[in-house]
């Protein structure tokens, strides 16, 4: 029965005419052997030991041995955070529930003191912080360059034009070096830099994606709300801003994916991220040997991350568009 | 604030020599017209002759240039005032006593018909939430969806989600109404569900200002029928006047046109 399927599958898709075939014979063919050939490296020549070895290195980077649980600790309160946005419940409870989570495992990994963040860790952190503050200041800067008055609206163009046209590098590294200039009598972490230096760019990203929601937004909706009587306050945070958020949710969630990548260039002011974490470990003459063996594990972890907040996209617009048909 | 004591009470809106523009376009000309408590006005017209413009300047949708306009004893507000940053109070104060409904119902997608009807009584007019609630659910017995409460917009027919627009004016208990085409964008078989709430408030003593296609409605609910064209009234009087002995040429030619089929 299964066979019969499979055959009668094989030949309506792979054998349906004679180039068909010979395509389909030529790719089955070459994947095959790389395979064979990948598969027999990972299991028999590979040398994983080094990166069991140095696991800790990867994962926390030079974070205190004794305060390890404080990661654990971390790790848990982000996977709740995390569950509690993609369950179709209150929108608002998850929300809430997003950032008493996230705040309480800054708050615990934050005694052994910011710089000695680093690792997969450092990525994820950086991730969570810089995307969650995103959210409001991109949509105050949405706001800001639709409105009606035009100095507020100049300045806001003018911030979101400027950051989308420089490199995130040259901004982080920007305000790495000016914020002590400003305030040189506290001292404030690189790690904190960075990823102030990393929202002031990236809002001007959410920024640009929040505006188009808005524009998609029907003009009757708010026409509707003014002719109840409502305030304008009351017309964006109620109906305007709600529509355009879902629009732009998978453009949002992606721009998620787009801070976690692009976490690997905080190494321009010196933080150990987890891409960094893995060249660190090549360095070590020991070590040098396992090339391979280092980058096929970091983009093994890269690619299992971004599948998983592309699978929870997906997940969160199914049950946003259930919740209006 | 031209306004005689005496008048207010009794006439509602009233339009003075008001002078819209697009550009070069004028789409309303020297438009002057009253309404009075408890009146029905059905506005005619071809597309474009400036009907919806008209009644969209009663709740300060659409702006004008030059007249003067008061809602309830407010003053409209001109192009000019709202550009020096004034009449946003006039403005607010005559949108709570008139309600409106569109052509494209235009309700909220992302809430539920409920929180549709209660959400500006709660924003607004400050209710508690049960207080606005329990209004919303009269109103929604009164038009018939009761059982819908719960449902989102998108899960309903369109006279469905026409008679929730109407109830969620309602909600606000405006003193006058304002149809914008509402049965236009509606299946012919759903038309007769939304003509029916009308019919109802009509009898209630709404004062309602409409604008519609359907000729044997406005016959039959109109106290006073208005032919617009170009943006000015050209004739105005009781239905059987306007339908049977129209004075003006051009509503004749329009009135046969419409009528014909």
């Amino acid at each position: 029965m299964i066979i019969a399927t499979l055959h009668s599958w094989a030949r309506r898709n792979l054998f349906a005419n004679l180039i068909d075939s010979i395509l389909s014979i030529l790719i089955v063919t070459a994947l095959g052997w790389l395979l064979t050939v990948f598969l027999r490296w990972v299991i028999w020549d590979a040398y994983w030991q080094r990166i069991y070895e140095s696991l800790r290195l990867f994962l926390v980077g030079q974070f205190p041995e004794d305060q390890t649980w404080r990661a654990w600790v971390a790790l848990a309160l982000l996977c709740t955070a995390v569950g509690a946005v993609l369950l179709p419940w209150s929108r608002r409870l998850g929300v809430a529930i997003w950032l008493i989570a996230c705040g309480a495992a800054v708050f615990v990994l934050v005694p052994p003191g910011l710089d000695r963040w680093g690792g997969l860790l450092l990525s994820i952190m950086l991730t969570v912080v810089v995307s969650t503050a995103s959210l409001p200041l991109g949509i105050l800067f949405a706001f800001g360059r639709s409105s009606r008055n035009p100095s507020l609206r100049a300045c806001c163009t003018g911030y979101i034009e400027v950051m989308r046209s420089v490199p995130l590098i040259l901004v982080v590294y920007w305000i790495w070096i000016t914020v002590p200039l400003f305030m040189p009598e506290v001292s404030i972490s690189s790690l904190a830099r960075g990823m102030i230096g990393y929202t002031v760019f990236n809002a001007a990203y959410v920024a640009e994606y929040v505006r188009s929601g808005l524009q998609a937004v029907p003009r009757g909706q708010r026409e509707a709300a003014r002719s109840l009587g409502m305030s304008n306050w009351t017309i964006s945070t109620e109906i305007v801003l709600p529509q355009a958020l879902r629009v732009v949710q998978p453009a949002l969630v992606g721009n998620v994916l787009d801070v976690f990548n692009g976490a690997t260039l905080v190494f321009i002011i010196g933080l150990m991220d987890f891409l960094r974490a893995g060249q660190l470990i090549l360095v070590d003459p020991a070590a040098s040997g396992q090339t391979n063996e280092v980058y096929l594990f970091m983009f093994a972890v890269y690619f299992v991350i971004g599948s998983a907040i592309t699978f929870g996209s997906r997940r969160m617009e199914a049950h946003m568009h259930r919740s209006t048909r | 604030m031209m306004v005689a004591s005496n008048d207010f009470g009794t006439t509602k809106v009233a339009f003075d020599k008001v002078n819209k523009f697009y550009g070069p376009f004028q789409a309303l000309r020297d438009v002057t017209l009253s309404v009075t408590t408890g009146e029905v006005v059905v506005l005619i017209g071809a597309s474009g002759s400036g009907k919806s413009t008209l009644i969209r300047c009663v709740n300060g949708l659409e702006t004008f240039h030059s007249g003067s306009l008061v809602v309830e004893g407010f003053s409209m507000p001109t192009i000019k005032d709202l550009e020096f940053g004034g009449g946003e109070k006039a403005l607010r104060q005559i949108r709570r006593g008139v309600g409106m409904v569109f052509q494209q119902f235009n309700l909220f997608p992302h809430k539920t018909v409920m929180e549709n009807i209660a959400l500006a009584p709660m924003r607004v007019r400050g209710k508690s939430r049960e207080e606005a609630q329990a209004t919303a659910m009269r109103l929604l017995e009164r038009v018939g969806l009761r059982d819908h409460a719960q449902k989102y917009p998108g899960m309903l027919s369109g006279g469905q989600q026409q008679r929730v627009a109407i109830a969620r004016s309602l909600a606000m208990e405006p003193h006058v109404m304002l149809f914008d085409e509402p049965t236009s964008a509606l299946d012919p078989e759903l038309v007769g569900e939304v003509l029916d709430v009308m019919r109802e408030l009509r009898t209630e003593g709404m004062t309602m200002m409409i604008v519609t296609h359907e000729m044997a409605f406005a016959r039959e609910v109109a106290d006073r029928v208005i032919y617009m064209d170009k943006g000015a009234i050209v004739e105005e009087g009781p239905p059987a006047q306007i339908f049977d002995k129209p004075i003006s040429d051009r509503t004749r030619t329009f009135l046969s046109r419409v009528l014909k089929h």
